[in-house]
């Protein structure tokens, strides 16, 4: 079980990699279409290439149309994609130096209170998130420049965020029955700044 | 309750919740959809708000700037940047009293300027550097203690997270204060050596010696260092110039530095999947801090309880000064408990608007760029001030020979070195806005 939901947050977490090299590929790509844009507009590549710098020019060299439309719609998805594996690794940022005097049963109980909210939270953010995209279907909203509809990019999400809040249950579970036995069940690793 | 009883209300139990070790970027939800609730007598608001907001957060086209300068970062050190960087400052500084140590200092600076973080700089550059300053003799405190000061560079030296974090915030210029950063985390890797060269006077036998190396094989050292070069000119100089926004130049760091990685045979299959799970977590548990203050802080502006706090505060008629020197305080303290991210996005939205509202003789924008060094750096020092600095843990974990107590001493004497810095930035607001003066 526990293979299973660590192997599906990390799936998650390469799948967010993926999308994210992706993003910076796209950006990369429509840095440098500009700036040869930029360079093939300019009278010195007339000079130098003649005739040959307007072929180059109506090939289509430029910036790619809305490449911050994509940042945006893709950065939200892998955001999401990336939680799993924070709530499953207890990587979030949280202050022990008062609770490490605590015995151990309750610092337990803190665990427990703590990832109980989490699973809550991120369960109400999917439901939202769920009704956002609906208003955003009913509507027709698209995008400025490349008019794709922007529900797709908060279906994205959507999905993501689900597997967020059902890892997040998995976890709260986890510490419950940690809670119950007073033994470890999930190793817990530090977070990382 | 009025709104603003329940603002100030809402101090005490976020920090509450805070200190008992519930997650800060949930607790900071959590109070900030409760009050949300209080001051709007019902969950249609709060319910309405996480409609979109949650989105709208996580699809921020200038936040998309932090996983990709934490991506970088990672393939910064799979590329043996950091092994170019420490030798090459080893090569010029290692034969000094106390050279190693400083010229670990000076590689975790430039490995700072491809590193956004201030863990991740410590925890890399100690890789390189903690083997050699044991291997030339060099104390285990001291070792360690140098190596978690060096860290705090990664932060302050551009390009920085958290300094992008506070742009957005206070809406100012993300270039302009990667440039205002410059000098003071100069200045900071110039007072860590200083710093090493008195305590080796004071501790002799804390330091071995080391035979020079000939100029031809100084200068060879440092030819390796040209990729480091390269993406910080392309990076911090493209934003500068206007060549691309600060994301684009994040992206291009990232291509520019997995290239680098690829060609020099660091950029496996296994590598590469380590460096997207690591990225995940930090990213994830920033963006999640982010979206928890966005709702506090949303509550809070409703209580007006940072306009009212800012007039109370203006009407006391205290020099704008010690008004100053008290918030700087306050980050010391909190600094020492929390990581530097929250305590920023914590503590920005009340203090800004008084700092915003005090005359120190500077333009508007010159004093929110000013106070954002300022309180970058006393954060930092949050990091390495025993006993709870994070960095001291992270540096002392990878070196178990060497007692934490040993580490604390030491790094008292940096600690003092970034105070007195602190006091200098503060006493010479010109110092960190001098470029900024110049170029514009």
């Amino acid at each position: 079980m526990h293979r299973f939901m660590m192997g599906l947050a990390r799936a998650m977490a390469m799948v967010g990699g993926v999308v994210l090299t992706a993003l910076i590929v796209i950006t990369c790509v429509s840095v440098l279409g500009r700036t040869l844009n930029t360079m093939l507009h300019s009278g010195l590549s007339e000079a130098l290439l003649g005739g040959f710098a307007k072929t180059l020019l109506d090939t289509g060299i430029g910036p790619i149309l809305g490449d911050f439309e994509l940042v945006e719609a893709g950065i939200a998805f892998t955001i999401f994609a990336f939680l799993p594996l924070c709530q499953i690794t207890g990587g979030h940022a949280s202050v022990d130096i008062f609770t490490s005097r605590f015995p151990v049963r309750v610092n337990r109980f803190i665990t427990l209170v703590g990832e109980v909210l989490f699973a809550l939270v991120l369960a109400l953010i999917a439901w939202r998130l769920n009704a956002g995209m609906q208003s955003k279907m009913l509507y027709g909203e698209t995008t400025f420049l490349l008019q794709f509809p922007i529900w797709w990019a908060y279906a994205a999400s959507f999905a993501s965020a689900c597997v967020a809040a059902f890892v997040s249950v998995y976890v709260a579970i986890m510490r419950l029955g940690e809670f119950v036995t007073n033994r470890e069940l999930i190793v817990q690793e530090g977070a990382e700044h | 309750m009025t709104n603003l009883e329940i603002g100030l209300t809402s101090f005490p139990v976020l920090l509450l919740m805070i200190f008992l070790r519930i997650p800060i970027g949930l607790s900071m939800f959590l109070v900030g959809l409760g009050g949300l609730y209080m001051v709007t007598g019902g969950t249609n608001m709060a319910l309405a708000k996480l409609k979109t907001e949650t989105y709208s957060t996580f699809s921020s086209y200038s936040l998309s700037i932090v996983p990709m300068f934490i991506l970088m970062g990672h393939f910064a050190t799979l590329g043996g940047m950091s092994q170019a960087l420490f030798k090459a400052a080893e090569a010029f500084l290692g034969h000094r009293r106390g050279g190693v140590a400083m010229a670990s200092v000076g590689a975790c600076a430039g490995f700072g300027s491809i590193c956004g973080s201030s863990l991740a700089t410590a925890a890399t550059m100690s890789q390189v550097a903690l083997p050699e300053l044991r291997r030339y003799g060099y104390s285990g405190g001291f070792s360690t203690a140098t190596l978690a000061a060096g860290g705090t560079l990664g932060i302050l030296i551009p390009p920085s997270v958290i300094l992008v974090i506070y742009a957005i915030l206070t809406e100012q210029n993300i270039a302009k204060l990667f440039l205002a950063a410059f000098v003071p985390g100069i200045l900071a890797a110039i007072g860590y050596m200083i710093t090493i060269s008195i305590y080796v006077r004071m501790h002799p036998d804390s330091a071995g010696v080391r035979p020079a190396m000939p100029m031809a094989e100084r200068f060879r050292a440092l030819a390796e260092v040209w990729p480091v070069l390269l993406v910080f000119l392309a990076v911090v100089g493209g934003i500068y110039a206007g060549v691309f926004t600060p994301t684009e130049g994040a992206a291009v760091g990232a291509f520019g530095t997995g290239l680098i990685a690829f060609l020099n045979g660091g950029l496996t299959k296994d590598t590469l999947l380590g460096s997207f799970t690591a990225t995940a977590k930090n990213t994830a548990m920033i963006f999640f801090i982010v979206l928890g203050a966005g709702f506090y802080n949303g509550f809070l502006a409703l209580t007006q309880v940072p306009q009212e706090l800012s007039n109370y505060v203006v009407g006391l008629g205290y020099s704008p000064w010690a008004i100053l020197a008290i918030i700087l305080a306050l980050y010391l303290v909190f600094g020492c408990l929390m990581d530097s991210l929250s305590m920023i996005l914590l503590t920005i939205p009340i203090f800004f608007p008084i700092i915003s509202t005090l005359d120190f003789g500077l333009t508007m924008e010159e004093a929110a760029i000013w106070f954002g060094i300022i309180v970058l750096i006393v954060v930092e020092v949050g990091l390495i001030t025993p006993p709870v600095g994070m960095n001291l843990f992270v540096i002392n974990s990878m070196d178990r020979l060497t007692p934490m107590v040993e580490t604390y001493k030491a790094v008292m004497y940096f600690v003092a070195s970034d105070i007195v810095r602190v006091v200098i930035l503060v006493a010479f607001p010109g110092i960190t806005l001098f470029l900024l003066r110049i170029f514009h």
